[in-house]
């Protein structure tokens, strides 16, 4: 289920954000690696200021994945005058059963 | 009730008000055209951005959940309740690979919950029905946490009468409740999307208020920690065991990791957590959120911290000990005796709304999904859009009728155990929402059976488990090979090879397959203009300029 929804990318990109996402994924879930209270930083044991350092990290990840998967250049700029926040389409789209 | 108190309660009040008046103003926010559409009330018209859709699903996953179960959990057990933290990292990732092709396939479809998608993925009505069912049951316990958050608020400052009837007792609680259950009514979605700017806030202001002058008044993050080790360390009556510990075990590291992956795995299955998805805008906007949201995760560690300072401030020890060993008044009395009483109604107020928030949208989904699922499915499959609206709001009045029937009766000792409980519940339809993304592999009839051995190995394994005091529902872990272990995981895994097993047996013996209504393009599908390389993707989707 690792594949992310990136039809049409390169190869090169789909690895980098598996990879990506896995380290992030895999640095929280793999608890041995912060399961102690050393090093220290400040009064802080390792596994509480590790986890909150991590947070930052993951958000850094996802935000490269982000950008690398994106397929427009500049979405902010056409959602303003595209103004299609009523979905129509979507509304009478799929409702025929 | 005190003179400080009195204090903290106008200011409660005050925002209490506030918040309501933005809620009943909520309904002319973004005015739609035609309000009597689901996708207007139950969605919110599909038309919030990032900002607002950042807003809304932080408003929307960070609930009473974070603001007092977590610290209390962590105030009674030490890093074992971190795991939620860990919880909170591994969520956005995860979101981060299916949100998309969720919220494609919702959009390019019309489907307004994740069971209208399995539905017309399998062609079955039966899984649609389970998935529905799961999603209301799991939401249950889930807003019954949020009204153990705000009791725990009103028992500290002393609201309500020590009156033996129910109803009397929890005045409080129900007059807020029918507020709530109003403006939710009337404005649907746009109620706690626009309340949510006020909770997070709140929030943030408490949070960080919190974590830079309590520490000081306390003597120091060394003396919070040594606090909270020295307690951990002493062995508890009821166990014969340590309380807890400063850092996870290795003996606890199995449960650590496994409550953190289920609950990750579980989050953005539930119903309240897809309203909130489906209601972005562009798809996009999901993944842009999965960089933005950790912010939130980010305060929801240092609440977690929150759990260690009350341990550290012997009169809300005190507190606790004359609350009957009632864990979740820690953070509530925390703030009582640390803040003055002005701000101390301020973190109240964060501690309430930020419940009101997520418990609006909880009822909101299972709305919709009685709506589409089973009102439109199996009674009038020929529903107009105003008479689904209707029925919509309808439902969103009797699911908090239950929600309340179920915080007013359920034992309370670790209000975790309620959210872990669902966790384990609505996992059980992981195979047929989020595999079906990537794939129609699994035969429809094979997801059904494992779905059902799945619901009832865990259901069972939580009702054997005692603790906190209780003979059932006491945990939400129990051991396999010797390992403690999330049941959610456990009992996911065992749906998953029934299904898998059945599934091959199912074609080889030629059982029919349903219809999928989907198509492929259905799953990449946007709401802006689809670039040149998806131009045959099923232009429709492309919402009227």
């Amino acid at each position: 289920m690792a594949q992310p929804a990136a039809s049409g990318r390169k190869p090169v990109t789909r690895g980098v954000v598996t990879i990506l996402l896995i380290v992030a994924i895999g640095g929280a879930l793999v608890v041995p690696i912060y399961a102690r209270s050393l090093p220290k930083l400040g009064d802080f044991p390792f596994f509480y200021w590790y986890q909150l350092v991590w947070v930052p990290v993951v958000a850094v990840a996802c935000w490269l994945c982000y950008v690398l998967l994106r397929t427009k250049p500049a979405p902010a700029a056409r959602s303003r005058n595209s103004g299609s926040r009523n979905s129509g389409a979507a509304n009478g789209g799929g409702l025929q059963k | 009730m005190s003179h400080a108190n009195a204090v903290s309660f106008t200011i409660l009040a005050a925002s209490f008000l506030i918040v309501t008046v933005i809620g009943f103003a909520a309904a002319r926010w973004r005015p739609a055209e035609d309000p009597m559409q689901l996708n207007e009330w139950g969605l919110g018209g599909r038309g919030f951005g990032t900002f607002v859709s950042w807003f809304l699903l932080g408003g929307d996953l960070y609930t009473a959940y974070t603001f007092i179960a977590v610290p209390a959990l962590v105030y009674a057990t030490g890093a074992a309740g971190f795991y939620a933290l860990s919880y909170t990292i591994m969520v956005f990732p995860i979101v981060f690979v299916f949100g998309p092709r969720l919220w494609s396939v919702a959009r390019a479809r019309g489907y307004v919950t994740p069971a209208e998608f399995v539905r017309g993925r399998y062609g079955s009505q039966g899984l649609g029905l389970a998935v529905t069912l799961t999603g209301i049951l799991a939401t249950m316990p889930y807003i019954a946490l949020q009204l153990v958050g705000i009791e725990s608020v009103l028992a500290v400052l002393g609201v309500g009468s020590r009156s033996g009837n129910a109803l009397v007792r929890d005045l409080p609680l129900i007059i807020a409740f029918i507020i709530l259950a109003a403006y939710t009514y009337l404005a649907g979605l746009r109620a706690p999307a626009l309340i949510a700017f006020v909770k997070d806030t709140l929030i943030y202001v408490t949070v960080i208020v919190a974590i830079i002058y309590i520490p000081g008044r306390l003597g120091g993050w060394g003396h919070i920690f040594g606090a909270a080790s020295a307690h951990l360390k002493t062995v508890n009556p009821a166990t014969g065991k340590p309380f807890g510990s400063l850092v996870v075990l290795p003996a606890g590291e199995w449960a650590y990791a496994t409550l953190a992956l289920g609950s990750a795995l579980a989050l953005f299955i539930y119903p309240h957590a897809v309203t909130g998805v489906f209601a972005s805008r562009r798809r996009d906007v999901i993944r842009r959120n999965a960089a933005m949201l950790p912010a939130y995760s980010l305060v929801l560690g240092l609440i977690a911290l929150l759990g260690y300072m009350a341990r550290a401030t012997p009169a809300v020890n005190a507190g606790v000990a004359a609350g009957g060993g009632n864990v979740q008044l820690s953070v509530p009395l925390l703030f009582q005796h640390m803040f003055p009483a002005w701000f101390a109604g301020i973190g109240y107020s964060a501690i309430v709304i930020g419940a009101l928030v997520p418990a609006a949208i909880m009822s909101i989904a299972a709305a919709n999904l009685f709506t589409r699922n089973i009102y439109k499915e199996f009674f009038r499959p020929r529903a107009t859009p105003a008479q689904e609206t209707r029925v919509a709001r309808l439902a969103s009045l009797v699911m908090k009728v239950g929600a309340l029937g179920f915080a007013l009766e359920l034992n309370k000792t670790f209000s975790i155990n309620l959210q872990l409980l669902g966790g384990i519940w609505i996992l059980q339809t992981f195979p047929a929402v989020v595999i079906s993304l990537y794939t129609r592999w699994f035969h429809r009839f094979a997801l059904i059976i494992g779905w059902a051995v799945g619901m009832a190995y865990g259901t069972i394994q939580a009702y054997q488990t005692p603790g906190g005091g209780q003979q059932h529902f006491g945990a939400s872990t129990a051991p396999v090979f010797g390992h403690a272990t999330y049941i959610a995981i456990t009992a996911v895994l065992i749906n998953l090879v029934v299904a898998g097993g059945l599934t091959l047996i199912f074609r080889a013996t030629g059982l029919r397959d349903g219809y999928d209504e989907t198509r492929p393009a259905d799953y990449c599908a946007d709401s802006a203009p689809a670039p040149a390389a998806e131009a045959d993707a099923r232009s429709t989707v492309t919402a009227a300029p």
